[in-house]
């Protein structure tokens, strides 16, 4: 039984070897050696956010607690902070860029899980930014039905004017006329577009990836700057969709320095 | 040869008899299913990404479609407001009744080729036929439902458990996959197959009247109601008021250019999906053309193509409706495979 097998297997090992050579012939030089393939050796990365409050991100930003804006001084008690970061690359030291795929991120200040990236099988090597977009691409706007980060039950996208909520923050405020806030950003079109490329050098200390380990940037997030152009809670505290008012807040937080570098652990 | 006779009756007995059993169909992953474009359609928008069709799909799409658990009472169901036999309009009722009993602002419009659409809804605020059921799913006037409820009561449910594992190959149902599932039978709603798709594809003639009402039809109307989906999928102000109640698609925009316009509406299935207008506010054929004869009222924002009216005589009046009721789809309003599924 077992020799039956045995031949078995070699005349398939030769009826596929033929064929198989039989294709290469038609598309390959036979001049041309064929290349030995080269392991590239990989590790892991982790993009930790930790969410800061003030001019010099001095205290921590955290749900339920009342905050005071440094320029605005609203006092701002978050039930809800909600927002997309997606695309994320890694630049390397050399040029060369690994690029996270299928990369939508749903960042939820109630979901301790959600408040890390982790880039898998990512090349050895010394790394010198991560890059990223702050929202959702246009593609994936009107795309229709979406799955993971991006599913519709995750209650980030409007049903009556489609396309992503990029970013939600909720809260109570003594500031505010209606004594709540609501900030519903999205827009990725035209002037409306608040969809933004975003990067954080690692400066002079470079990430190093090596060999099955894990390497972490941990970065400070300040939703304060969502403020920044944008005026108190006293005068603008609910928007619902793309516009104007989305667009000033969301560059706020979106194009400026929101977003620094802590420190590394490789 | 007598007992031939009699072996046929039985036969033809038996055969009669078994046609009234109401019957579940079972489907299975090898039956052959597919969109087809009519040869005189432009092609279509929706092509199916990541959503394969496979006639599992298009018959879960129709369960889902029927079904009232989609509404946070289980009371209104995608079908409540779109019935087959109005060309998948409400009842012809101005304004449809959601969850409670509550009266929606728009009349709801009739579904076909929705495949073909840029675009959805009468302020065009939805981008694609998969994310269009968030809209009515969501609005607390219609279903007044949450996506991550309709997905818990979905997964509660063996029996959609059941279908969306051999329909998708899933075995937690999500939202991504119900929404494509709807779109498999929302997307095969096609209408092509009207007298005036009919007489266009050579198989019939028009009657004089009817050709008349063509031709002042192509002469006034097809500029907005283009041939032969019967709408140029514009936004546009028909002039039904000078004070604009409903913004419309300045809702979307925020352009106040575009105060009080809404999509040209198909006019395939006119003669069954009465009430007439965003708002519903006409009730008869008559009243619709004596309207675009007589009664446009000028605004801002009124399509300058609808100049003070089309000053139609009654004789043009009557050919442009008998023209309007050769578009009425009898395959598509009496397709079995559309109607309501036995569970």
């Amino acid at each position: 039984m077992k020799t039956i097998i045995l031949k078995f297997i070699a005349v398939a090992v030769v009826l596929v070897s033929v064929m198989t050579s039989c294709n290469k012939d038609k598309t390959e030089d036979p001049e041309t050696p064929s290349p030995t393939p080269t392991v590239v050796e990989k590790g892991t990365v982790t993009i930790d956010l930790s969410h800061k409050w003030g001019f010099s991100n001095e205290t921590d930003f955290v749900l339920g607690i009342d905050l005071i804006h440094p320029m605005k001084h609203d006092t701002l008690n978050f039930t809800k902070l909600k927002y997309y970061i997606s695309n994320v690359k890694l630049k390397k030291a050399d040029g060369t860029w690994f690029t996270q795929t299928e990369s939508y991120h749903l960042i939820d200040l109630s979901e301790v899980s959600s408040l890390a990236i982790t880039l898998n099988d990512v090349p050895v090597g010394d790394y010198t930014d991560v890059y990223f977009t702050m929202g959702v691409d246009s593609t994936r706007n009107v795309s229709g039905a979406q799955a993971g980060a991006l599913a519709t039950s995750n209650g980030m996208f409007w049903s009556w004017n489609s396309g992503y909520i990029m970013l939600k923050a909720e809260g109570t405020s003594i500031n505010s006329t209606s004594g709540s806030f609501a900030f519903h950003l999205g827009g990725f079109s035209g002037v409306n577009n608040i969809v933004t490329e975003k990067y954080v050098q690692f400066a002079g200390n470079n990430l190093t990836v090596t060999k099955n380990h894990t390497s972490s940037a941990f970065l400070q997030v300040n939703p304060g700057w969502l403020w920044h152009s944008a005026p108190s809670v006293s005068v603008l505290n609910t928007v619902h969709m793309p516009g104007t008012d989305a667009k000033t807040m969301a560059d706020g937080f979106f194009t400026n320095n929101s977003i620094t570098l802590d420190h590394i652990v490789e | 040869m007598k007992q031939f006779v009699l072996y046929l009756f039985i036969v033809f007995f038996v055969l009669s008899c078994k046609k009234k059993t109401v019957e579940v169909k079972v489907y299975s992953e090898s039956d052959r299913w597919g969109f087809e474009s009519p040869s005189h359609f432009p092609s279509p928008d929706y092509q199916f990404v990541n959503n394969e069709q496979t006639r599992l799909r298009f018959e879960l799409g129709r369960y889902l479609f029927y079904d009232t658990l989609l509404s946070s009472d289980q009371t209104v169901s995608c079908s409540s407001c779109h019935a087959q036999a109005h060309a998948f309009a409400d009842h012809n009722v101005k304004f449809s009744k959601g969850v409670g009993g509550v009266l929606g602002h728009r009349n709801a419009p009739a579904l076909s080729n929705l495949a073909w659409y840029p675009n959805f809804m009468w302020d065009g605020g939805v981008n694609h036929l998969e994310v269009q059921p968030l809209a009515p799913l969501t609005n607390p006037l219609e279903m007044n439902e949450t996506m991550s409820n309709v997905v818990s009561k979905l997964n509660a449910s063996s029996f959609y458990k059941e279908k969306f594992k051999s329909a998708y190959g899933i075995d937690e149902i999500t939202d991504q996959k119900f929404l494509q599932a709807l779109a498999q039978f929302t997307s095969m709603l096609i209408s092509s197959n009207t007298k005036y798709d009919q007489y266009l594809t050579g198989t019939t003639t028009f009657t004089d009247k009817e050709t008349r009402g063509l031709q002042l039809f192509r002469d006034n109307c097809a500029h907005c109601h283009k041939e032969p989906l019967l709408t140029d999928f514009s936004f546009r102000n028909s002039g039904v008021e000078t004070t604009i109640v409903d913004i419309g698609r300045e809702l979307i925009t925020q352009d106040p250019n575009d105060k009080g316009k809404f999509k040209v509406p198909s006019l395939r299935n006119i003669d069954l999906t009465y009430p007439y207008m965003h708002d519903g506010r006409f009730f008869t054929l008559t009243q619709v053309v004596d309207f675009y004869s007589d009664g446009i009222q000028q605004s801002a924002t009124v399509d300058p193509t609808l100049g003070d009216g089309f000053h139609f005589t009654s004789q043009e009046k009557l050919d442009l409706i008998a023209f309007l009721k050769t578009l009425t789809d009898y395959y598509l309003i009496g397709n079995p495979d559309f109607s309501e599924p036995k569970r």
